[in-house]
């Protein structure tokens, strides 16, 4: 019963990172504080709410625990491409 | 958990509607990401409350495959608008 109330919670504070950084998108910021907070809400959402699940059904936990290092890896690889390449740069080629 | 997998739908509509928004490209590449880990997350939520394995298989081939093609795209698009602008 605990462990319901807990994985609940996870599951809440996830959706409530997704609104939080998903809603700077529709205002008028630059383009990089918008990747910024999606990309910390995005990638600490899922995980929180991937914990929730992980601590309903533990049976799922190798799929459950890739998806959580996938996400880690890919997400944070994934926000530093897309500023790298949104910042029409000059002598930074690589 | 239905509760759950609607309040994700109203999270999901915000990019949508962003990508859907004429503007620049990179905001949409934003929100293209944003839509790819936000469906993969609600295949596995689908797959824990179905007890099904498989559909959580295909939600974490999408995480990994969809977010490393994102980054593909990005750079296709920014060696072209490189070429486009001399």
């Amino acid at each position: 019963m605990a462990i319901d109330l807990l994985s609940y919670i996870c599951i809440g504070i996830g959706i409530f990172f997704w609104f939080w950084g998903t809603f700077p998108l529709l205002g008028k910021r630059s383009l990089l504080f918008k990747l910024h907070g999606l990309s910390v809400a995005d990638t600490l959402g899922s995980m929180s709410i991937i914990i929730g699940l992980l601590l309903q059904r533990p049976n799922e936990s190798p799929l459950l625990i890739l998806a959580i290092i996938s996400l880690a890896i890919w997400n944070t690889v994934l926000g530093y491409v897309l500023a790298y390449c949104s910042t029409s740069g000059g002598s930074n080629d690589g | 958990m239905n509760l759950v997998l609607i309040a994700m739908i109203l999270a999901l509509l915000i990019p949508f509607y962003v990508a859907c928004r004429d503007e620049n490209i990179w905001q949409t590449m934003l929100a293209f990401a944003s839509i790819a880990t936000k469906t993969s997350v609600m295949i596995l939520v689908v797959s824990v409350l179905r007890d099904d394995w498989w559909i959580g298989v295909v939600g974490v081939i999408i995480l990994s495959v969809g977010n490393a093609s994102l980054m593909l795209l990005a750079q296709v698009i920014k060696r072209m608008s490189d070429v486009l602008n001399g």
